[in-house]
């Protein structure tokens, strides 16, 4: 999937440069939509870190679906490429938040696990 | 995977740049050193296919930088690969904490797992203690019960010897001096003399016999006594002879001669009136005193 992003960048920059047609990004506007939709039910937006990036996806797929309303397909694609890298990351971020959080919870429960050991034993 | 092969490949493509003498757009920057990070974090080991993609997109990114320079297209690019090098660091982070989380959790189980086993220990423990408890009192039980048997034979074998002796003795039991045996002097001893009759050996052989027999662990006191005819001096060296005479012959039929002790009193121990004939009878007396075992 990543692996498309350079022939799909250069394309859609050698398309938008030489002014040439570029067809409508439908399945790539759907899975940046999909992506963006996952980062938001993940809680990006209550996670610091994924906030920005689930902001900057959610902007930039908006820009798209402009560009598309314009008919500069080729544009649309290069920002909707950006759009997904963002909410991937959003979904990255928020992932490791969540799982950083419930090893930290474990941690703190082993502690206080020893400690009550700790008291029982010395009774 | 390919973590060298790929800081090779951006240290590569930095030289070129610098040759080039163009600046590198900030996203190219970015990317470069989100890249670093990631590659050098959990993401090599956690996540290495997300970083292989980093590495690829950095690659492009920087293809176009050494193809064309500073172009839009060279910045879309940088963004995209800065954002999928913090994308495979973020996420090798997330599977390092899984990680940690599982083994936290999986040392806790462990911590839990022995705390039980070892309260399981102490239990079996305290049963054990509790089992061994029951058994010394069961044991303290049959000894008491043993003991109660013991005591009640040693008062039937007391009740037997009592009935024997009462035979051919008066015996009396006193609370405080113990079972009192009481032998009429004319029928152990000649008058003045202190040497044993026949007849009274075979009296003394029974007597004897029942405390040899029936209690082998109470003391023994032979008392002499006479009545008032004679000297008191006389009778009192005469009582102390025969009562050492009846001691002497107790230890001969067996009586372990350190339970015995012999006491002549003469004339100072009457039962009755020594003016008549009956009464000096009477008072002319051996008494044989088993004195009560003190109890253990």
């Amino acid at each position: 999937m990543h692996r498309t992003l350079i022939p799909s960048i250069a394309a859609a920059c050698f398309v938008a440069g030489c002014g040439a047609s570029y067809p409508v990004p439908t399945q790539q506007l759907a899975d940046t939509e999909s992506a963006e939709r996952s980062a938001a039910e993940l809680g990006a937006a209550n996670e610091p870190k994924a906030q920005l990036h689930l902001q900057l996806a959610q902007e930039q797929l908006t820009q798209a679906k402009v560009a598309i309303a314009g008919g500069d397909n080729g544009r649309a694609s290069v920002l909707l490429t950006r759009a997904r890298s963002d909410a991937e990351l959003a979904i990255a971020l928020t992932r490791a938040g969540t799982a950083k959080a419930a090893a930290q919870a474990a941690i703190d429960q082993a502690n206080a696990q020893k400690a009550t050991n700790s008291k029982q034993g010395g009774q | 995977m390919g973590t060298i092969r790929n800081t090779s490949f951006v240290l590569a493509f930095a030289g070129i740049a610098g040759c080039a003498a163009t600046m590198p757009p900030a996203d190219l920057v970015s990317a470069r050193a989100s890249y670093g990070r990631a590659s050098h974090g959990a993401a090599a080991s956690m996540d290495p296919g997300a970083l292989h993609s980093a590495a690829e997109s950095l690659q492009g990114a920087e293809k176009s930088f050494s193809d064309d320079g500073d172009t839009q297209g060279t910045r879309d690019l940088a963004y995209v690969a800065d954002r999928r090098a913090q994308t495979a660091e973020a996420s090798g982070e997330a599977l390092q904490a899984a990680q940690q989380q599982g083994q936290t959790l999986a040392a806790m189980h462990q911590a839990e797992t022995d705390q039980a086993n070892a309260s399981a220990a102490r239990l079996g423990q305290a049963n054990m203690q509790i089992a061994q408890q029951g058994q010394a009192m069961q044991s303290q039980g049959q000894q008491l019960d043993a003991e109660r048997d013991r005591r009640q034979d040693a008062e039937k074998r007391a009740a037997q010897a009592a009935a024997d002796l009462a035979a051919f003795a008066s015996v009396k039991q006193d609370p405080v001096r113990g079972m009192v045996i009481t032998l009429s002097g004319g029928v152990l001893f000649a008058s003045n003399k202190s040497d044993l009759l026949p007849g009274a050996q075979v009296k003394l052989d029974e007597v004897a016999d029942a405390l040899t027999k029936n209690d082998t662990v109470s003391k023994v006191v032979v008392e002499g006594h006479t009545d008032s005819q004679g000297g008191p001096a006389y009778n009192l060296e005469l009582s102390q002879r025969r009562a050492e005479t009846v001691r002497a012959y107790l230890i001969s039929r067996g009586i372990a001669s350190d339970r015995v002790t012999a006491v002549g009193y003469g004339v100072t121990r009457p039962i009755a009136d020594n003016a008549s004939a009956e009464g000096r009878a009477n008072n002319r007396r051996v008494e044989i005193v088993v004195q009560p075992t003190p109890s253990p």
